[in-house]
């Protein structure tokens, strides 16, 4: 450990620790474009600027490793006129259109420009014109003009993804970034470009006008598109959810994630949900609610384990639930119905073991790890495939399904649902609306997503990671805990959900005798 | 879009082993291409960049860089004026007007007879002599715009 001083307070820093680093540890602000802690150290956008000891002249902070006793200051007069004079030459060419940037509000130069003041620029030289709106594929737009030239991108592309796509051409004021021939930008990582642009040059097509950055709030999650278990930032409002960036862990995304996990938001918005429960019974469709369904389909199970025996009723599980879910799903199926035929719904079994090398897996479930541990628990080790035969041959009559959540990648979802059909009496949970279960009694109940329940997911290689509860999206919607709770005949007590918010007093109310 | 000739190819193998990386050796592969034409065309970078195994955007970084290197067709004469800062204090960006005038010719495009370029390029080292122009390979320094005139139209003949 080496001892440093942060503008006067002491602290400890690791070896090789760079001056950056440790003026962040040490809880300091410090104005950077450049320099990101996931990639190499490029010291161009100047804005670093630090005071060391009595060096008469400045260095930038990104680039200098920590050395014992060494005195760092970045609120020293020197370093402030130095920060305010490179921001004015960031601000040169910069368009200023702040109003009709995406990036308004999260934008790091739009921060430090409201910081400084330079309002306007001295410049009396015209502002080079650069190309907008260059189309980058189906992603990503970028706008050269917003563009600083930290390099952050092109970095990406060269040593995390590997694709090497971005460059920076021409010289001096001309410089501007882009991709050879303007080629579209479509490796699986590339909106991670897009979340380190400190500017709007690269903006991301799905997103792009869609909301003003403040008025989104943002909450931790486990992403849910593979079995790596990304952790990650979902952005939402009482609409829905809007976008998910990565947040960084070390074990598990560092701080990328790739682009299909972003996509892992869409199916949890209203446009895409199960809003009430079906009971369909020969063709005839009728809506209740879901608390009302999940007692009617204990009622109903209750029964036919007792009529049919309990090895007439099969259940189906994929790997898209919480290990609380499927710890209460089969404790009541296993400990109190009895029923043995638990099968595990594997969705792309040829590419479940594919890895692209970085974060991407073929398992596009969040918890199969969890799924089979729990299998392992109950000592139940069945065959999808031996499924079929017993549909067929009538010894299952009555199947429940604890259906994907993200019904989009599971390709066989429609064969599957088709061969539950013909069993006479189907359950099937699901967030989604499922259009092909026929059955002669079938019974939908909406099911919550990720983003509206807590609990624990295990990823491939066995980390355990609980995820909160961000929004309450589709209100009509049961976690499969709750439903398995009004299925065993129990009743939820409704609790006020989270803390109850203390009241604003408003001062000219408790004053307004004095006025 | 016609291959690599047999004496490129070699010439290129030869090069990317000379360096310690294989980017150290774009330079020299591009003078190569240009060689023959005198300018170097998109099609031939993304053929460069398969025989170099370099990403074909770091060839175009480098290409786009320097102004040595044409990106579009070049008359006979390819007069480039420099630019840059000492240049520009004597005057520069007034003989390049002029020059693109007398020879009616945009900067950075061929004159309708093919003979001439007028282009603008970065410090071409001769700052003690300025403003200066470089027409193909040889190098006219302490210009006025009658005395560049005269030059080009003496080398046109």
């Amino acid at each position: 450990m080496l001892n440093c001083k942060v503008n006067g307070k002491e602290i400890k820093v690791k070896q090789g620790t760079l001056v950056i680093d440790a003026i962040k540890q040490a809880d300091y602000d410090v104005a950077h474009y450049c320099y990101h802690p996931g990639l190499s150290v490029a010291g161009v956008c100047r804005l670093c600027m630090v005071k060391i000891g009595d060096n008469p002249r400045l260095q930038i902070a990104c680039n200098t490793p920590v050395q014992e006793g060494m005195e760092i200051s970045n609120e020293d007069e020197q370093v402030k006129d130095a920060v305010k004079w490179g921001l004015d030459f960031h601000l040169i060419n910069h368009p200023l259109d702040c109003p009709i940037c995406d990036q308004a509000g999260e934008c790091e130069l739009q921060i430090q420009y409201m910081k400084f003041g330079q309002y306007d620029p001295e410049m009396a030289e015209k502002k080079v014109k650069k190309r907008k709106v260059v189309d980058l594929g189906s992603k990503i737009v970028l706008d050269t003009e917003r563009c600083i030239l930290c390099s952050r991108c092109v970095r990406f592309t060269d040593e995390v993804s590997k694709t090497n796509e971005l460059g920076i051409f021409n010289r001096g004021d001309r410089s501007e970034v882009g991709t050879f021939e303007d080629k579209p930008l479509e490796n699986d990582y590339a909106l991670n470009t897009v979340d380190i642009c400190p500017v709007g040059a690269l903006t991301s097509k799905d997103f792009r006008f869609r909301q003003r950055v403040w008025y989104l709030k943002n909450q931790s999650t486990i992403c849910t598109g593979c079995s790596t278990g990304c952790n990650v930032k979902v952005y939402y409002n009482e609409e829905g959810l809007f976008r998910v960036k990565p947040e960084f862990n070390e074990d598990i995304n560092g701080y990328w994630m790739c682009d299909q996990g972003r996509d892992v938001y869409k199916f949890v918005n209203k446009d895409f949900r199960l809003l009430e429960a079906q009971s369909v019974t020969e063709g005839q469709a009728e809506p209740l609610s879901a608390g009302k369904a999940a007692q009617l389909a204990g009622e109903k199970l209750k029964e036919l384990t007792k009529v049919n025996g309990p090895e007439s009723v099969g259940v189906v599980v994929t790997g898209q639930y919480t290990n609380e879910e499927y710890e209460s799903l089969f404790d009541y199926m296993v400990n109190k119905l009895k029923v043995k035929n638990i099968y595990h719904w594997v969705n792309n079994s040829d590419t479940m073991d594919d890895f692209d090398g970085l974060l991407l897996r073929g398992d596009k479930n969040p918890n199969t790890y969890g799924l089979k541990e729990i299998m392992k628990k109950y000592s139940i080790q069945t065959n999808m495939s031996d499924l079929e035969g017993a549909i067929k041959s009538n010894t299952i009559k009555t199947i429940v399904v604890a259906g994907p959540e993200n019904q989009a990648v599971y390709p066989d979802f429609n064969e599957r649902a088709s061969l539950f059909s013909q069993a006479s009496n189907l359950i099937w949970f699901s967030a989604g609306p499922v259009s092909a279960a026929t059955s002669k009694h079938t019974l939908v109940i909406p099911t919550k997503t990720y983003a509206e329940k807590s609990g624990t997911y295990v990823n491939y290689k066995g980390t355990h990671q609980s995820s909160h509860k961000v929004t309450t999206i589709v209100r009509g919607a049961l976690s499969l805990s709750d439903s398995v709770t009004l299925m065993s005949g129990e009743s939820i007590l409704t609790k006020p959900v989270g803390p109850q918010k203390a009241m604003k007093t408003n001062f000219f109310v408790n004053k307004s005798g004095e006025l | 879009m016609e291959a690599f000739s047999d004496d490129i190819l070699v010439f290129i193998k030869k090069e990317c082993s000379r360096y310690e990386t294989r980017r150290s050796a774009i330079i020299p592969c591009l003078y190569k291409l240009q060689e023959k034409r005198g300018w170097i065309s998109p099609e031939q970078i993304g053929q460069l960049a398969v025989a170099m195994d370099i990403p074909p955007v770091q060839i175009n970084e480098v290409m786009k860089f320097y102004t040595m290197f044409n990106q579009q067709p070049v008359g006979k004469l390819h007069v480039q004026v420099c630019n840059n800062i000492s240049c520009t204090m004597n005057g520069s960006r007034e003989l390049t007007d002029h020059l693109c005038k007398t020879f009616n010719v945009k900067s950075g495009e061929v004159s309708s007879d093919g003979r001439v370029t007028v282009s603008k390029v970065e410090c071409l080292g001769s700052c003690d002599t300025a403003p200066m122009m470089q027409i193909n390979d040889e190098y006219y320094e302490n210009l006025t715009p009658e005395s560049a005139t005269k030059i080009i139209e003496k080398l046109g003949k």
